[in-house]
């Protein structure tokens, strides 16, 4: 009993740090002067290192859920709904949720990884020493970075997961890329992508904000860097989930309107 | 800048609790979908609803324009349907519109279809009920199938028993079918109706014939009778004679007929002759006096032959004969 209040205790704890951190992200963030030129790095980094790996692992969902989908479909006789099918759950729900389960493991263990090291070896503390300041500079522009750089990687996975399953469709079923297309985007509406594509926004800070704040908290000694990166993966992956949740319940509202 | 750990502890906590609150929140706006939205609500009253359920969707040809608000059975034959329907649409929506109960595609939903009245009438309020027509259900359809079919089961079955009955050559239409001397027979039989017929055709041929030649040859009888004018004439002439003819042989029967009257009504001698019996019997028995009388004048003239007074005549008389006789045998030699 004592050790689950102490439990209760620290993952209260680890909420609260976590809000003043995401606070303090949000006052740096309109404070002069931004860094840009650090800012569009990281974006490089986050968004251009992470794109074959989020292509890759679309385009096997893409293929993988029509060949999975396609008997039951079949059972019914309703394989010419294929395409608007795999399109809205792909554009929907499974592009963005892949894509950031996807990419926390890249980018938030590769955040918590070097802002732990960098706490290691005292490099933040050096370089407030100098005068500059490290929340804005590392911090600030990584979450920032990985928030405008997830929606376009998760369009950009929604894209090739599609293809994947025009490949499959194309194969089995001889259906042509114009028509596959047309079908995807008849089904589609913008209620469809616009909820998407907010939450991916979410997605991505998420993800920045507690790689981040993992390494940026790094428990002293080589072991504190491997945890960060892990603990930031762990939790960024659950935070996701319950953002999601959180998402498609308020989506589902205005979709219903 | 540093804070205590209860600070963020407390925090923590705030921020669970908000986000608890927060979905939970959403949760209850969810239930109450068309919360942000000026909406009006319409009554319908239904007999059957066929599985409508709350949350369908409402339409008016073809647009959606609410949902079901509420569904609640008033009596064991009607059932109060409520509808939530959109301000906007509710502006053209007239008391006069129909309500009915259809299904979203062939497994779909079901929906409730208003479709625009007839005529005119004033525009619909909130709360104002709207009438409701009753289609025909899949479930009624599908039972008068099955009674179609069961019809169809009995049809079926009774044929089977005819065609069995063909195929075993019971009745006449088997015999028909099966029996092949028949169809020889019937062949036969038509055959035989072709010849009647061609040689029917023939006479026929053949009697016109015959009465183009009456017409037209006049050495026949009938061809005289036809076409001589001059024996129409002749004959009509005999006709008249004829019946000059059969005019006197009436007269004359007439008077024949008299006479014959005269004779039955007794007088003359005729009647006497016939009717008088005294005088038959008189007359035989003179008749018997006289052949009395001449057997003896026989023999008193047999007497007078072989008396010699009047013997040399009679030889004289014989001999005369003979010589007669020899004179016509030398003649004809």
């Amino acid at each position: 009993m004592n050790s689950f209040s102490f439990k209760l205790k620290t993952f209260f704890l680890e909420i609260g740090e976590l809000s003043l951190f995401a606070g303090r992200f949000f006052k740096e963030l309109f404070k002069r002067p931004f860094e840009y030129s650090e800012f569009l790095r990281q974006c490089y980094l986050v968004g251009n290192k992470s794109i074959v790996l989020v292509g890759l692992t679309g385009f096997i969902i893409g293929l993988v859920l029509t060949l999975q989908t396609r008997p039951t479909l079949a059972e019914f006789g309703a394989v010419s709904w294929m395409p608007s099918m795999v399109g809205i759950s792909i554009v929907r729900e499974i592009g963005p949720m892949i894509t950031a389960l996807v990419c926390a493991g890249k980018i938030g263990s590769g955040i918590g990884a070097e802002l732990g090291s960098m706490r290691v070896t005292e490099q933040i503390d050096a370089m407030e020493v100098s005068g500059t300041n490290p929340f804005k500079f590392l911090v600030v522009t990584r979450i920032l970075a990985v928030t405008m750089m997830l929606p376009i990687l998760i369009i950009f996975g929604d894209a090739i997961a599609l293809y994947g399953s025009y490949i499959i469709e194309n194969l089995k079923g001889n259906v042509s890329f114009q028509l596959f297309f047309n079908q995807v985007f008849d089904a589609l509406e913008f209620g469809d992508i616009l909820p998407a594509t907010i939450k991916s926004f979410f997605f991505g800070f998420a993800i920045g904000l507690v790689g981040c704040f993992k390494g940026y908290f790094c428990k002293k000694g080589t072991a504190g860097v491997g945890k960060a990166a892990n603990s930031a993966v762990v939790y960024t992956s659950i935070l996701l989930f319950i953002l999601d949740f959180i998402a498609v319940f308020v989506a589902d509202i205005f979709y219903e309107l | 800048m540093e804070r205590s750990s209860g600070h963020k502890i407390r925090l923590g906590i705030f921020v669970i609790l908000g986000t608890i609150i927060f979905v939970s929140a959403i949760y209850l706006i969810g239930q109450r979908q068309e919360m942000f939205r000026k909406t009006y609500l319409i009554e319908a009253y239904f007999q059957n609803i066929n599985g409508l359920q709350k949350g369908n969707n409402v339409r008016y040809s073809g647009i959606d324009i609410g949902t079901i608000n509420d569904i609640v059975m008033v009596n064991d034959t009607s059932i109060r349907v409520i509808m939530r329907i959109d301000e906007k649409i509710i502006s053209h929506l007239k008391t006069n519109a129909i309500a009915t109960i259809g299904s979203d595609g062939l497994v779909g939903n079901m929906i409730l279809n208003i479709v625009p009245g007839k005529g005119d009438a004033r525009m619909i309020q909130d709360g104002d009920t709207i009438e409701t027509f009753s289609k025909i259900g899949a479930d009624d359809i599908l039972s008068t199938l099955g009674a179609s079919s069961e019809n169809a089961a009995i049809l079926t079955s009774d044929l089977l028993k005819i065609t069995d009955a063909m195929i075993n050559g019971e009745g006449t239409l088997a015999l028909f079918l099966n029996d092949t001397t028949m169809s020889k027979d019937i062949k036969k039989s038509v055959n035989n109706l072709k010849n009647a017929s061609y040689s029917a055709t023939r006479s026929l041929n053949e009697l016109n014939n015959i009465i183009s030649n009456f017409t037209t040859n006049q050495n026949s009888v009938l061809g005289v009778l036809l076409n001589d004018s001059i024996s129409g004439q002749k004959l009509k002439s005999v006709a008249v004679n004829l019946e000059k003819s059969s005019t006197e042989i009436d007269t004359m029967l007439s008077r024949i007929n008299k006479v014959v009257s005269d004779i039955e009504t007794g007088e003359g001698a005729i009647n006497y002759l016939v009717h008088d019996t005294t005088l038959v019997y008189s007359l035989r028995q003179t008749i018997e006096n006289v052949n009395e009388g001449t057997a003896k004048f026989n023999e008193n003239m047999d007497a007078l032959k072989n008396n010699f007074l009047l013997r040399g005549y009679f030889k004289k008389q014989e001999r005369q004969l003979k010589k007669e006789e020899r004179k016509a045998n030398k003649d004809k030699e």
